[in-house]
């Protein structure tokens, strides 16, 4: 979805052909290291688009080369964009792999969930390490978009840890309660879906 | 040679039914020119192990080995001077004599240690230079924001060229951009200056600019973290290695 | 510059109103020091006028050895000794003038100070030879003209030709004005010269002289020929002039002692205060040193830096001490130019400075900072480098308190038996033990205090009194350091002011014992050798024959030499003197006493002369008189109120006239018969003492005003009383701002959670006035035993005289107390209560 309006975005800004979109979308994210955008997932968004009316496409003969093409937007795809800016993003951060992790371990037998926080917050620690070394090297006069970036990837990771500290601390007390199990109900009502 | 050894390094305040073990059989050692924050929750004993490290307290048991030298064999006046010459100390509330400028209150390391009035002050300037407060050689602390006084704090730290620098809770009084320039500063004199940084925090952010990260609690090490190697200490390790091959 | 020099620098510049403070305590020290031992020799000065001025000129001056009158027949045998080319006697002792035949000067003072010389006129031409502004020399035909100085004549107006009228023994002589002199007059008083005969009528010693002046022939060996002289005239005699007014010398060692208690006091109050100045000093820096020690600062270079510091107050407040004191001493001396003059009739020069004067200033200014800094400095290089990195905990241990208390009660106890063991010097060094027991009793006796007085304050300040009340005792250290600053003014205050009611209360009853005559004939000068005149013998037989007059007694005067100093000797008649009057009796019988004075030679001493040279009754004494050695036998110690502070002995005016020669009655006191008509003999006594300018006459109503008023110049010892209190009010400043600012962060919290500023003024004002009542308790109880022990020290010098205190000066002590306390909490009152709260929340 994201990908679809940054391109969407991208080509309001000025009309270009697939694989300048592609180094565009890179270098708004910060790096590949960030955001690791395949061209061919570029192309078949570009085809879908292209599809529902949102972009069109010009063939432009190169000189002595092969033919581009270049992508433009449509007043319906500005109108999609449009739509896109007046809604809030969404924060998906109750969806956790390592809260899922953790859970399990406090209910397998022989798993030390002291270690799997410790491995865990070692590896969030390097990977802040790396951002703030990161961060560092960035010049804040000519590049500040991207360190609004690396910080708001920093403050998540801060949290995460200060989490994490939290979970130690109450490990044990967590781990005497019964782990979430599905309450009883009246048969022929389906499970409820995924939302947290 | 690792620069700190410290080998069953216990501490227990009080005597007797309120007495509190803040430091439990510690074992930990660091190599030079390694930046490493010790963490863990309040009353894990981290101040006391800084505060062991530099000489300022007496363990109750145990050994605190700097450059392999048991440091509390050393009679109060070795101490001192040890102190002085190779361990550079930063506090929470940057300590700073409030009636001496800033490049005065750099210098008196050196000024203790018998320097010239005028090679001192040279040399502070120097440090403050390369701290970017060049502009800021005569104010006093009070005329300085938190930041800058930490900086001043710093620099009196380097400035008599200490291998080692303790660092309590450097960032514990200061706003978080301020923070991060501390944080910044130190992870310079750990890479740059080639210093070794033995620093506690409790700030994840602030720890996460260490090469390594001792997580104490109760006393002990519980875990510890390398976030990476920084060039010189491969280096080192290379050379080392060499050395061994020849 | 060093770094402990510049560190200090900048924390002194760094805090202003304490280094002031601080400064001020320093100064205060050597101002009373410096100012007070600069007067004596002033005054010495002025009492000891030189008589022979121009003893250079001649080959020798012959005196006798008790510096008295001696016969005139000594000249001839000075003439006749191989050698001596001439030989020539006179008569020269200082005169005063009562105040009807003072000779006014130009700018309306009256000159009642004189020295008269009688000579015989060959003196004039050949020994001495005077140079004439105006008129002629004497002659051998004048019996009646005076020489004056050109500096006396143009003062006065008067010239050749006019006449100069002199109390004599004999009544007034009036003597004519035939010459005026060129040169100098001698210190303090203006030369007279007058022919022998007229001299020896005006000090009533007919045939008598005190100073031979001679010439050597040419070619003689002085030495061998003053060798030849001295063995003609056989003992009693000396090559030397007289110094008048030495025989004041034990008065004068007596006020230096009293001065110099007065200046110890001073001293260890200035160094008390720097003590606590400098305690809190290090409590305040706990954490700069702390953080120098980490950083690598030694133990030593801690010290220095302290050390430094209060050296570098030490010789600033003790230039500026020196400087004050000159000015205290300038200031002391034209303030006491009217006592002076009323009472003993000299006039008192500028103050003098002499080396050793500024050795002892600098020293104690200087030694006593250093001292008083060494203790809180030692203190600073125990800070650990830890202490930097912990907040400031000042914490005292109760039992550590009570360990110094009982410290202190043994100082204290210390402190008393110096006063047993009856030495000066170790008395005074009680007084300094004994302040400092009470410095370390203070602690434990805060809280029992604090608690009790809280309780009475917080009936007027209800809620602000509980917490200042908390405070308190909380830090029973810092509260009593602070208490003790006020003790230590108070017990001052107390002690001097009882020191001095003592004084008066006991003068007022030697007054009554020995001065209390229905009438009184005083001369000029209540100090009996200060130059006055005495009366023939006509004039008591004039008095006696007086109807309604049942007993006359006198009090005749001179000076004798024993082993070398001089002791004033004093005849009184055994038989009448107990009758009129009385001496007050340390040692011996009084009937007794009296009985064996008027059988031989028997002496009473004084007590200063007792105690000086450990006489006891029973030991003899071998005076030296104009009559060669004679062994008087002490009967007993006791004196009278003229001359209780001068070394003194009484024997019979039979002796006195046998042995000394002198006959002339200095004080006459007069009895009325019961039922006389007290009218008609007050006014025949009066008439008759017209006749007698020399005396002023009084009946006892009369008296008894009179020596109210010199007794009042006392009160003048008040003054010093203040001057030594406003440094307790320096202290006091100083220790509550600092305890201000040490909880500078505890009165933002107050203030945040919402103590108004007027709640923060009445806990700092509840906390300074619990202070000053502890202090004041403290203080009055301590000065108490403090005035005691003054006045036991006193009595060892031999001035003796019971202990007393008024009810009003207790009142006025506590009021003083309190006010201190009120006065000394507005500044920081003030202070905190207009605390920024954030800040004050910052602050660390």
């Amino acid at each position: 979805m994201s990908v679809r309006n940054a391109i969407l975005g991208l080509l309001a800004y000025r009309p270009r052909h697939g694989y300048e979109l592609h180094d565009a979308f890179e270098a708004m994210v910060g790096g590949v290291e960030n955001w690791d955008l395949k061209p061919a997932q570029v192309y078949t968004t570009l085809t879908r688009l292209e599809k529902k009316g949102l972009v069109i496409e010009d063939r432009v003969q190169q000189d002595g080369g092969p033919e581009k093409h270049i992508y433009t937007v449509t007043q319906a795809g500005l109108a999609e964009l449009q739509k896109w800016f007046s809604e809030p993003v969404l924060s998906d951060r109750r969806r956790d792999e390592f809260f899922l992790k953790l859970m399990l371990c406090l209910a397998a037998p022989d798993a030390n969930p002291r270690k799997l926080i410790y491995v865990q917050r070692a590896s969030l620690y390097r990977e802040l390490h790396a951002i703030t070394a990161q961060r560092s090297r960035v010049d804040p006069k000519s590049e500040l978009a991207y360190i609004l970036l690396l910080d708001q990837a920093v403050m998540h990771l801060e949290a995460d840890l200060r989490w994490l500290d939290m979970v130690e601390s109450r490990l044990d007390e967590i781990s005497r309660q019964p782990i979430p199990e599905p309450a009883e109900r009246p048969r022929g009502r389906p499970p409820k879906s995924d939302e947290s | 040679m690792s620069i700190i050894k410290t080998e069953q390094l216990t501490k227990v305040y009080g005597k007797g039914a309120t007495a509190v073990t803040a430091l439990n059989g510690l074992n930990i050692e660091i190599q030079p020119g390694e930046f490493v924050a010790v963490m863990g929750p309040s009353g894990c004993g981290k101040s006391t192990l800084l505060h062991l490290v530099g000489g300022l307290d007496k363990p109750s048991n145990g050994r605190v080995l700097l450059d392999g030298q048991d440091i509390f064999r050393l009679n109060d006046d070795e101490l001192t001077q040890l102190r002085r010459r190779q361990i550079g100390l930063v506090f929470q509330f940057f300590n700073l004599i409030p009636v001496l400028e800033a490049a005065e209150n750099v210098a008196l390391p050196l000024i203790l240690d018998g320097v010239k009035q005028n090679d001192a002050r040279q040399k502070a300037e120097a440090w403050l230079a390369r701290i970017g407060l060049s502009d800021r050689l005569t104010h006093r602390p009070d005329q300085l924001s938190g930041g800058q006084q930490q900086r001043v704090a710093i620099a009196r730290a380097l400035v008599a060229e200490p291998s080692l620098i303790l660092a309590d809770e450097p960032t514990g009084n200061l706003d978080s951009r301020s923070a991060d320039d501390i944080a910044l500063l130190l992870r310079q004199i750990s890479e740059e200056w080639n210093r070794t940084v033995l620093m506690v925090t409790h700030d994840p952010r602030i720890a996460a600019h260490a090469n390594r990260i001792i997580f104490l609690k109760d006393g002990t090490v519980v875990d510890e973290t390398r976030l990476s190697s920084n060039g010189h200490q491969e280096e080192m390790m290379v050379r080392q290695k060499l050395e061994v091959a020849r | 510059m060093t770094f402990q020099a510049k560190l200090a620098l900048r924390y002194m510049q760094g805090r202003k109103l304490r280094t002031t403070l601080t400064l001020i305590a320093v100064m205060f020290g050597v101002m009373i020091v410096f100012g007070f031992n600069g007067i004596l020799p002033a005054m010495e000065q002025a009492l000891q006028t030189n008589l022979s001025a121009a003893v250079e000129k001649v080959d020798l001056t012959i005196t006798s050895e008790s510096r008295g009158a001696f016969d005139a027949s000594a000249v001839t045998l000075v003439r006749e000794t191989p050698g001596v080319a001439l030989a020539s006697p006179s008569l020269v002792r200082p005169l005063l003038v009562p105040t009807a035949q003072a000779v006014t000067a130009a700018d309306g003072t009256a000159i009642t100070s004189f020295i008269l010389r009688g000579v015989q006129p060959e003196q004039l031409a050949e020994l001495n030879p005077v140079s004439l502004a105006d008129g002629r020399l004497l002659t051998d035909a004048d019996d009646h003209s005076v020489l004056i100085s050109n500096n006396l004549a143009q003062q006065t107006g008067l010239g050749v030709g006019d006449t100069l009228v002199l109390p004599a023994s004999t009544g007034l002589l009036t003597l004519e004005i035939v010459g005026i002199t060129v040169g100098q007059p001698p210190m303090g008083s203006e030369e007279l010269i007058a022919p022998l005969a007229a001299a020896q009528t005006v000090f009533n010693l007919p045939g008598q002289i005190n100073t031979i002046e001679a010439k050597f022939a040419p070619g003689s060996d002085a030495q061998t020929v003053q060798q030849a002289v001295l063995a003609r005239l056989g003992s009693g005699y000396k090559a030397g002039g007289n110094e008048a007014g030495s025989e004041f010398a034990t008065a004068m060692e007596t006020g230096r002692l009293v001065l110099s208690l007065f200046g110890i006091i001073a001293a260890a109050m200035g160094g008390f205060i720097i003590f606590i100045t400098f305690r809190t000093v290090v409590i305040e820096r706990r954490r700069d040193i702390g953080m120098l020690r980490a950083i690598g600062a030694s133990r030593q270079t801690i010290l220095g830096m302290i050390l430094t510091e209060s050296l570098v107050l030490g010789i600033l407040g003790t230039a500026l001490g020196l400087l004050l004191g000159a000015l205290l001493a300038y200031g002391l001396l034209v303030g006491m130019q009217p006592i002076m003059e009323n009472m003993m009739h000299a006039r008192i020069g500028g103050p003098s400075f002499a080396p050793w004067m500024f050795v002892l200033a600098i020293g104690m200014g200087l030694g006593i900072t250093l001292l008083a800094g060494l203790a809180p400095a030692l203190a600073a290089t125990r800070v650990q480098p830890l202490d930097a990195l912990r907040p400031s905990l000042a914490e005292v241990e109760r039992r550590a308190a009570g360990r110094s208390a009982i410290a202190g009660i043994i100082i204290v106890a210390l402190a008393f038996l110096t006063l047993i063991a009856g030495n000066v010097g170790l008395a005074a060094l009680g007084i300094v033990l004994f302040m400092i027991g009470l410095a370390l009793i203070g602690p434990a006796l805060i809280y029992p205090i604090a608690r009790l007085f809280g309780r009475l304050l917080s009936l007027i300040f209800a809620r602000e009194g509980q917490i200042a009340q908390g405070n308190l005792t909380r830090q029973p250290g810092r509260a009593a350091i602070t208490a003790s600053a006020i003790t230590i003014g108070l017990a001052l205050l107390v002690a001097m002011g009882g020191l001095i009611t003592s004084l008066i209360g006991g003068m007022d009853g030697w007054i009554a014992k020995t001065l209390g005559s229905d009438y009184l004939f005083m001369p000029q000068s209540l100090v009996l050798g200060g130059g006055n005149i005495g009366a023939g013998p006509q004039l008591v037989e004039q008095v006696k024959t007086t109807p309604g007059v049942s007993q006359v007694a006198t009090l005749r005067q001179t000076t004798a030499k024993i082993d070398g100093s001089d002791l004033q000797i004093v005849g009184i008649d055994p038989v009448t003197y107990p009758q009129v009057s009385g001496l007050i009796f340390a040692a011996g019988d009084e009937a007794a006493v009296y009985q064996d004075m008027a059988n031989g030679r028997s002496i009473v001493v004084n007590g200063i002369f007792a105690a000086q040279s450990g006489v006891k009754t029973g030991d003899t004494l071998s005076l030296q008189t104009p009559e060669g050695v004679q062994a008087y036998q002490v009967a007993g110690i006791g004196g009278d109120f003229m001359n209780y502070k001068i070394a003194t002995g009484y024997i019979s005016q039979a002796n006195l006239a046998q042995d000394f020669h002198e006959t002339a009655d200095l004080l006459i006191m007069v009895n009325q018969q019961p039922g006389a008509d007290a009218a008609q003999v007050d006014g025949a006594l009066r008439a008759l003492s017209r006749d007698y300018p020399a005396f002023s006459f009084y009946s006892l109503a009369e008296w008894k005003t009179e020596i109210g008023k010199s007794l009042a110049v006392f009160n003048a010892m008040y003054v010093l009383l203040i001057v030594l209190a406003i440094p307790s009010l320096i202290a006091l400043i100083n220790t509550l701002a600092i305890n201000v600012l040490e909880r500078t962060r505890e009165i933002g919290t107050l203030r945040a959670v919402g103590a108004t500023r007027r709640q923060i003024r009445r806990m700092i004002t509840a906390e300074s006035l619990l202070l000053a009542a502890t202090g004041t308790v403290f203080g009055l109880l301590a000065g108490l035993w403090l005035g005691y022990i003054l006045v036991g020290a006193m009595n060892l010098v031999g001035l003796v005289f019971p202990f007393s205190y008024s009810y009003a000066g207790l009142l006025l002590a506590i009021a003083v107390g309190l006010g201190f306390g009120v006065i000394g909490a507005l500044i920081p009152a003030r202070q905190a209560a207009q605390l920024d709260i954030v800040r004050a929340l910052a602050y660390e």
